[in-house]
């Protein structure tokens, strides 16, 4: 994947500069914008890939920015970035247009895993029937999936899981990511009913082979290896 | 099945309105005031037509008996032949009778004499003989002679039911016109009283409410209007402020703790410690900061919108639970727990879908943490809507019953325990903001949680 080009509006100049060089480490260009002001001038002109929102900014507030954004037809992927955590401030942001949504105090590698996944998900990568990647093998319509052209049985629950990862192949999928998009969660529930599922799925795709399918990227969620 | 709503808006029907109630009083009030009336006046007149019968017939009586004090008693008895068949002016046929001492006639055109005692000059309505209806009055001009004069009234009796007509006539369109403006201005009233009414309780229910305009400056219900349209800028305002207060406390504990966190990430990555390290400790801590922070401020949040309907949608609920179950049967299965489901196909209900799971996960994750290993959940979904969540764990203390909701709360159960105690308390103000009641069923053995429908 190509680097992104990414517009963050944020007053903090610590938060922004914490982000600029966390975009920096894989190559993505980022343009920082002080005021909402400035940001809905800029991210109306320029055509940036994501648009990184604060919440609260001094002069209009992030929601604002993203309903003028649509409003006027501007449809690049807005994630907003904001102290405001809570599921009630989460569904207001997606009600208002946003498409992602993390609190602060966030992970640095779940803030890059989004942005990449935004980007995916708004370039039109429509995937088929089947999705293959590596050793993996997902038929979206018979609901299978195989490694390295054996059939691993996999629950409907499994088998949800196993395509998300599919989707996002390659990529780091957080825990946040599985429960909004998988379970349909906006919060964390107090047990670790996420990593049990993965462990679940894990051991099923690993059974029989020697090298690992799933990995844990410690801090931040799992990626999908290519399987070979 | 039926899929079913469980809760409608809340019950606010109207039984009976003021409106109708005065228009029927007032209909009434018009009613008793016109028959009052009309029985004072055909009273009135009755005494009156009477009164002037007894003049007549007394003045008639004097005459004759004059004559006889005079002329004697062959003069009396001609002009009493005479007078008969005299019509007076006010239409009142004359009759007469001239007695023996026994009551005989000896002339007149009475053939008996009524009963009437003539040596007390008696008075009265009499019916003679031949059925006429008389007023008529005696007197005993001697011992063997007795007179009586007798008027008709029957032209009387006429007017008098004219004027009952009347009465009846004019009686029915005023009890009609003041039907009419009853039913007019209630009708207007309460229409003005229906849209402060619907303004209140759009608002109640947390609609947007719009109160009626004031119209002619100044009646008591635009009084009232205008302090329900204040006390609920009032209450705007109040919300308004609470939830900036909340935002910027959010924004400004969180936004310092972000610094310290992203410091804290760095100095990891300099110095690389096992996980369970000082450094992964704090960071673990400044989560569970910023959780607590979140769940009081959504306890609150979910306490402020108790009864409010807006933001409520139909959801199904067997859905819900049934994803649930699916995304805590491995939980359950990993901590060597069976979980039991059964649920009820097609119960919906009024609510915010993210509200309701987060209810029922925080009571899924309560019996995995604290039911020990070869235990039992189940969870029972029925209409009403009734969820049942119960384990064969070591239960609620008996003593902490009353309390596990509260905040900070948590059951002192053996074995060490993480979490605020904030996860039942968020789950009572859910419920609570969806008309529903949480609450700890009474069992022998291990927790029961019960949500249903508050009574």
């Amino acid at each position: 994947m190509s680097e992104l080009n990414i517009l963050y509006v944020e007053d903090d100049y610590r938060a922004a500069e914490s982000v600029r060089a966390l975009i920096a480490v894989g190559g993505d260009r980022l343009a920082w914008e002080k005021t909402g002001t400035a940001g809905l001038q800029r991210a109306g002109a320029e055509p940036f890939d994501v648009i990184i929102l604060d919440r609260m900014l001094p002069d209009i507030d992030g929601l604002t920015i993203v309903s003028r954004l649509r409003a006027a037809g501007v449809d690049t992927p807005v994630l907003m970035l904001s102290a405001l955590g809570r599921s009630e401030n989460r569904i207001e942001g997606l009600e208002a247009g946003v498409d992602d949504y993390l609190a602060k105090p966030y992970e640095p590698q779940e803030l890059v895993a989004r942005l990449k996944a935004l980007h995916r998900r708004s370039s039109g990568k429509v995937h088929g029937a089947v999705i293959i990647y590596g050793a993996f093998e997902c038929h979206v319509k018979a609901r299978t999936g195989f490694r390295s052209g054996r059939h691993i049985a996999l629950s409907p629950r499994e088998f949800a899981l196993f395509r998300y990862f599919m989707e996002n192949a390659g990529e780091t999928v957080t825990r946040e990511m599985l429960l909004r998009d998988v379970w349909n969660m906006n919060f964390d529930p107090q047990t670790n009913v996420v990593d049990v599922n993965i462990g679940r799925l894990r051991r099923k795709l690993e059974d029989g082979f020697a090298s690992p399918a799933l990995e844990t990227i410690w801090g931040a969620g799992y990626r999908l290896t290519s399987g070979e | 099945m039926t899929p079913h709503s469980s809760r409608k808006s809340p019950p606010r029907q109207r039984n009976r309105s003021i409106f109708g109630q005065l228009t029927a009083a007032s209909i009434l009030i018009a009613m008793i005031a016109v028959a009052v009336l009309f029985a004072v006046t055909t009273i009135t007149i009755q005494r009156q037509t009477r009164a002037s019968l007894s003049a007549t017939v007394a003045t008639d009586l004097a005459g004759l008996i004059d004559i006889y004090a005079t002329a004697g008693r062959t003069e009396l008895l001609r002009r009493v032949n005479d007078r008969q068949d005299v019509v007076s002016l006010e239409g009142r046929r004359s009759h007469y009778l001239v007695a023996d001492g026994a009551g005989r006639p000896l002339s007149g055109d009475i053939s008996r004499w009524p009963q009437l005692n003539a040596a007390m000059s008696e008075e009265g309505f009499v019916a003679l003989a031949d059925g006429t209806k008389v007023y008529a009055q005696g007197a005993k001009l001697a011992p063997d002679l007795q007179l009586l004069v007798a008027r008709e009234y029957d032209r009387d009796k006429a007017s008098l039911l004219v004027i009952s007509a009347i009465f009846l006539g004019v009686g029915a369109a005023i009890v009609g016109a003041v039907a009419l403006v009853a039913l007019i201005t209630s009708r207007h009233l309460a229409r003005r009283m229906d849209a402060v009414n619907k303004a209140l309780g759009a608002a109640a229910d947390g609609r947007s409410a719009n109160f009626p305009a004031r119209l002619r400056g100044g009646d008591e219900i635009d009084e009232m209007a205008g302090h329900g349209a204040r006390l609920l800028a009032r209450q705007a305002q109040l919300l308004k402020a609470y939830k900036q207060v909340s935002e910027h406390v959010a924004h400004e504990v969180r936004t310092p703790l972000m610094h310290l966190d992203n410091r804290l990430g760095a100095a990891m990555q300099d110095r690389p410690e096992p996980p369970g390290g000082p450094i992964g400790q704090s960071r673990e801590d400044i989560r569970g900061i910023t959780t607590l922070l979140d769940s009081l401020l959504d306890i609150a949040s979910a306490e402020s919108r108790r009864g409010e309907l807006a933001g409520l949608a139909e959801i199904d609920l067997s859905a819900i639970v049934a994803s649930l179950a699916d995304l805590y049967e491995d939980s359950a299965e990993d901590a060597d727990l069976t979980l039991e489901t059964n649920i009820a196909p097609g119960v919906t209900m009024l609510g915010e879908r993210m509200q309701i799971t987060r209810l029922l996960s925080n009571l899924l994750d309560n019996a995995i943490k604290y039911v020990p290993a070869g235990g039992r959940i189940a969870l029972t979904l029925t209409k009403g809507p009734h969820v049942v969540i119960e384990d064969n764990g070591p239960g609620i203390p008996h003593d902490q019953r009353d309390r596990i909701f509260e905040r900070f709360v948590r059951a002192t159960v053996p074995g060490e325990q993480h979490g605020h105690g904030l996860g039942l308390a968020l789950s009572r103000a859910i419920a609570e903001r969806h008309g529903l009641m949480l609450r700890l069923g009474d069992v022998p053995r291990g927790a029961q949680f019960i949500l249903e429908p508050a009574p």
